[in-house]
């Protein structure tokens, strides 16, 4: 139906990419959308656990809740599959269910990229083992750097949001920085 | 099994070997004995010091130290993972497709996007009054 290409996302990735849009406090960026561009950019594909993962984040009054509630508002962007049946148990690796469905979902469909924030643990190595094409594996900073440099996302704005998610998510600072200095430093 | 060892001589300030005879003294244990064990310590500690481990991934992002050294001090599985960041981040990804430019808001989102703030409401906790 288009020329986008298919991406597999975790639940992670679109909790994470709607944090700073209902952030309102000052040390949240502002001017742009980041769960938009990535769901209006890419062929976006989830298992239906996702949906039920992001329904576990809800109802409560806390910044992840209100994330969960935006990327509900924007699940007519997303398409569903039903993967109950397909995964043989035990897990491989020590992936959680909802993880080793992606993963399942993206060998499936020949996706075009995997996206992951599980570059901090050794979850990391594991997807790496566990795709058919570790090639596709890539993070949400790096796709975010290229939303950036493909004009999608103001630089400045990605550059904003990466300090936000390594100050407020922990996420591996010196990874992000050699990303910056890849990606973002013309 | 034993390990080879290498043999190392290094100069220090005489009251600090003068301290360490003395307590080599009263543990009974030999001078290079308590070398090795306030070297080991001092290693593992570092191991899971943030700030040393900040310029450990600095210095292997940037090329200066190997994967080899790396894995000598942080062990296999970080080390592995380290070394497969870094071979990602040259990866370019599908590039993204729009054909009109982003969508607005209204398009997108089915109803208001939420706003979250950690403050509460100014004016309700002062006094109480609130319902």
């Amino acid at each position: 139906m288009s020329e986008k290409s298919v991406a597999v996302v975790d639940t992670n990735v679109l909790l994470n990419l709607a944090l700073p849009v209902v952030d309102s406090r000052p040390k949240a960026p502002s001017g742009a959308d980041p769960l938009k561009a990535l769901l209006a950019a890419y062929d976006v594909h989830v298992p239906e656990s996702v949906l039920g993962e992001l329904t576990d984040a809800t109802g409560s009054d806390d910044l992840l809740s209100a994330a969960a509630d935006l990327v509900f508002q924007a699940a007519h962007n997303l398409t569903t599959h039903d993967v109950d049946n397909q995964l043989d148990d035990p897990l491989e690796y020590s992936l959680d269910r909802g993880e080793s469905e992606c993963i399942w979902l993206a060998n499936e469909l020949g996706a075009n990229f995997f996206l992951t924030d599980e570059f901090n643990s050794t979850n990391y190595l594991f997807i790496n083992l566990a795709l058919e094409d570790r090639n596709i594996l890539f993070t949400t900073p790096h796709i975010l750097c290229t939303l950036a440099t493909q004009e999608i996302l103001p630089v400045e704005y990605v550059s904003a949001v990466l300090t936000y998610y390594v100050k407020t998510k922990g996420w591996d600072a010196q990874y992000v920085a050699q990303l910056r200095q890849h990606h973002l430093s013309e | 099994m034993a390990e080879e060892k290498t043999r190392v001589d290094f100069n220090a300030p005489r009251s600090l070997v003068e301290r360490a005879d003395s307590v080599v003294e009263i543990l009974d244990i030999s001078r290079t004995r308590l070398l090795i064990d306030a070297l080991e310590d001092e290693l593992e500690e570092l191991a899971t010091d943030e700030e040393f481990r900040r310029r450990l991934s600095d210095a292997y992002y940037d090329g200066r130290i190997g994967y080899d050294t790396v894995e000598a001090v942080l062990g296999r599985e970080e080390a592995l993972r380290m070394k497969l960041l870094r071979e990602s981040i040259d990866r370019t990804p599908p590039e993204p497709h729009l054909e009109d430019g982003l969508p607005s808001d209204d398009a997108f989102y089915d109803g208001d996007i939420p706003e979250w703030t950690d403050a509460p409401p100014s004016e309700s906790s002062d006094d109480g009054s609130h319902a």
